[in-house]
């Protein structure tokens, strides 16, 4: 008996601590700030359960942000920025509390938005329902931007549906000898992964591309020899993987035993990876792939945020890296564009601001339509040689887009 | 109407497959017979085979199928002491539904210890022969899937010598057909159930192998796996390895075959159909397996 008595007053202790702890948190954010009061930006993060890899990934981009941004002295000139994060355990109830709390309790001045769509949506919910701005660095599916939302903006260059764009627009402007005549598509089935082959087949078919092969595979799938052998024996000019990443990999390698050689071969994310080329070695020649991250990208605050994040972390930035980095790039645009940081009219004000505006930011300038779904395309890379560069669109490329490509 | 070229290709993926899915379900349907066990981290130990294949690939540089000469005694001895220490000492009245829970808690525990020790990354092993394939009238045979097929073979051809010819092999079978008259006859079944479980799992260490081949790996694959693995011994008549060959073989086959008008998603659901047919029709397994008419 002496025992759980004992741990409920432990219980009661601990609890009792951070209440007050969380008092304090509270007054030093409410009214009357001086110019030096730091600016406290609330976030809550999966760094615990499905999401954790990502979420550690973007808490390293806000970390860096804040770090780069104080050590050139702030925003509002002086004013240090203060991470407040949370961790949601990737749980969408606990991301609703987490927010209520860092906005109503704890009297943040400005939020930000977690990873991935599935704790994005509640999360702009409370947002707008207390009129803060919301950049998130994660809700690329269509279901972010048909809500309705007035506070929401995506701080990546595209939806899904939008990745492949330069590509589509270079294929199709082809002459007609030279484009390509049919194509397969294998996409898995997931909204995200769906979403980046479908939009490149809805804008070839409409060009007149026809489409041979479509193919929808469940996540678990592991064997895709079938697959490979349906997309080889209809042997199309090129072949398009809505892929996550061992998907991808294991149906080019699948591809590749059945000697099938396309002119051209597009697949999302896996080709990104930096495992990519350690799992298939030299069989990658000329795979296209769009990314919505490079770390040769030649936009001029690339190069500090690569340098720095490799200081800070001591390793090289990843896509959700940049992304964490890119929704406080946009947020401290608005923030000195607006001249204020904190909650009630302010806030309006950066909402306002971004709508009408342009935002330079590590993965090239950004602007937004009325339900906040950023008006750009992925850059395309193409595996040359052993490395992969970016081919297209014109004024961000390294090499010239091979196309038809060579033999893998 | 698909093209003649593409069912015959189809058929001979259907195969190969069919070989691998074999060597990957023998040892469940050892487990079972020996002790009425069900092993839900066998697929777990296959990906940690797998997982030692390319790291051993990786680290120091020598061809994956090497590993097998460190990981089928490692496996042997791990099944060995994985029956006599734990599941040996389960109460035989709810054996096989405790089994469930304490190889799902190993399965758990070889997921966290790989992602722990080689993180969540997904691994392929990077092989020369990798996408190497030669042609075989008009269908095209991927190198590193004939391997797999042949590991298949041997393994399963000396499991079957071994079970039929040997006298370790006798006194296994005794115990899976009735274990009181085996001790009655004198065959000490504790000792011969060990080894017959250590068996088990040294055939997931040579299937893990010949999976790390040809697939992407990564911690929690295993779960992917099982459930397929589990229709496949059920099907082939729960214990009979034989049956359980014949029924992977029939089953990768379908599956192959149903992916060219239904797609991978219907074609995948081949397995549990066929579960739930054997289990309204035919209990005891399509082939071979009497012993499960007991149950």
């Amino acid at each position: 008996m002496r025992s759980p008595a004992r741990r409920t007053s432990w219980a009661l202790a601990l609890s009792a601590t951070l209440f007050l702890t969380a008092c304090g948190g509270g007054d030093e954010g409410g009214e009357g700030k001086s110019s030096d009061d730091p600016i406290v930006v609330g976030i809550s993060l999966p760094l615990t359960g499905d999401f954790s890899e990502p979420g550690k990934g973007v808490q390293e981009g806000y970390e860096a942000w804040a770090k780069i941004t104080n050590d050139k002295g702030g925003l509002l000139g002086g004013r240090k920025i203060e991470l407040k994060i949370l961790d949601d355990q990737s749980n969408a109830d606990r991301v609703v509390a987490d927010y209520e709390q860092l906005i109503g309790s704890d009297q943040v001045d400005l939020v930000v938005g977690p990873f991935s769509t599935r704790l994005v949506v509640p999360s702009a919910r409370v947002a707008q329902e207390y009129g803060m701005l919301f950049v998130e660095p994660a809700g690329a599916a269509a279901e972010v931007f048909n809500q309705g939302f007035k506070n929401l903006f995506y701080a990546a260059p595209a939806v899904a549906d939008d990745h492949y764009n330069h590509l589509a627009e270079y294929l199709l402007a082809l002459p007609a000898d030279k484009k390509p005549k049919t194509v397969a598509y294998a996409a898995m089935d997931d909204p995200f992964a769906q979403g980046t082959a479908y939009g490149l087949k809805k804008k070839l078919e409409a060009g007149g591309v026809k489409t041979v092969v479509n193919e929808v595979y469940p996540p678990n799938t592991t064997d895709f020899g079938s697959i490979a052998a349906k997309i080889a024996a209809a042997k199309p000019d090129m072949v398009v993987g809505g892929s996550q990443y061992q998907d991808g990999v294991n149906l080019i390698v699948a591809l590749q035993q059945l000697n099938y050689q396309p002119k051209l071969a597009a697949f999302s994310t896996a080709p990104t990876s930096p495992e990519f080329a350690k799992a298939i070695g030299n069989k990658t020649e000329g795979i296209l792939s769009p990314t919505g991250y490079s770390q040769d990208a030649p936009y001029p605050s690339n190069k500090e945020f690569v340098e720095k994040f490799t200081a800070q972390f001591g390793k090289a930035p990843e896509e959700d890296q940049a992304n964490g980095y890119t929704t406080g790039q946009v947020v401290a645009a608005a923030v000195e564009a607006a001249g204020c940081a904190e909650q009630g009219e302010c806030q309006q004000k950066l909402i306002d601001w971004l709508h009408g505006n342009k935002v330079e930011t590590v993965v090239g300038p950004l602007s937004w339509d009325a339900t906040g779904k950023p008006q750009g395309a992925h850059m395309i890379q193409q595996w040359v040689g052993n490395d992969i560069k970016i081919v297209l669109p014109a004024d961000a490329k390294e090499a010239e887009l091979i196309y038809p490509k060579p033999a893998w | 109407m698909p093209s003649g070229a593409l069912l015959f290709q189809s058929i001979i993926l259907g195969l190969l497959l069919g070989g691998l899915y074999a060597l990957l379900a023998a040892g469940l349907t050892l487990y079972f017979g020996i002790m009425r066990v069900v092993m839900i981290a066998h697929s777990a130990f296959l990906i940690l085979a797998a997982y030692l294949a390319w790291w051993t690939h990786s680290r120091l540089g020598i061809d994956p199928l090497l590993s097998m000469v460190v990981t089928v005694p490692l496996f042997f001895g791990a099944g060995v002491l994985l029956q006599r220490g734990l599941l040996s000492r389960l109460r035989p009245a709810t054996l096989t539904m405790m089994s469930v829970l304490i190889t799902f808690a190993i399965a758990l525990c070889i997921e966290g210890l790989l992602g722990y020790a080689f993180s969540g990354t997904q691994r392929r092993i990077q092989l020369g022969y990798g996408t190497a394939s030669f042609d075989l009238f008009g269908a095209r045979v991927a190198v590193v899937k004939l391997i797999a097929f042949g590991l298949a073979t041997v393994s399963l051809a000396a499991l079957y010598l071994l079970m039929k010819r040997t006298q370790f092999g006798w006194a296994l079978r005794a115990t899976i057909q009735h274990r009181d008259a085996a001790r009655l006859v004198g065959i000490d079944t504790e000792r011969t159930a060990g080894f017959g479980f250590g068996l088990g799992l040294a055939t997931a260490a040579i299937g893990g192998t010949a999976l790390a081949l040809d697939t992407t790996i990564y911690p929690s694959l295993h779960w992917h796996w099982i459930g397929p693995l589990m229709a496949i011994i059920v099907v082939g008549g729960l214990g009979s390895v034989a049956g359980a060959a014949a029924a992977a073989l029939l089953l990768g086959l379908a599956q192959s075959l149903l992916q060219i008008p239904m797609g991978a998603t219907w074609a995948q659901t081949v397995f549990y159909v066929a579960l739930f047919a054997t289990l309204a029709v035919r209990p005891q397994g399509f082939f071979g397996g009497r012993l499960a008419q007991r149950f």
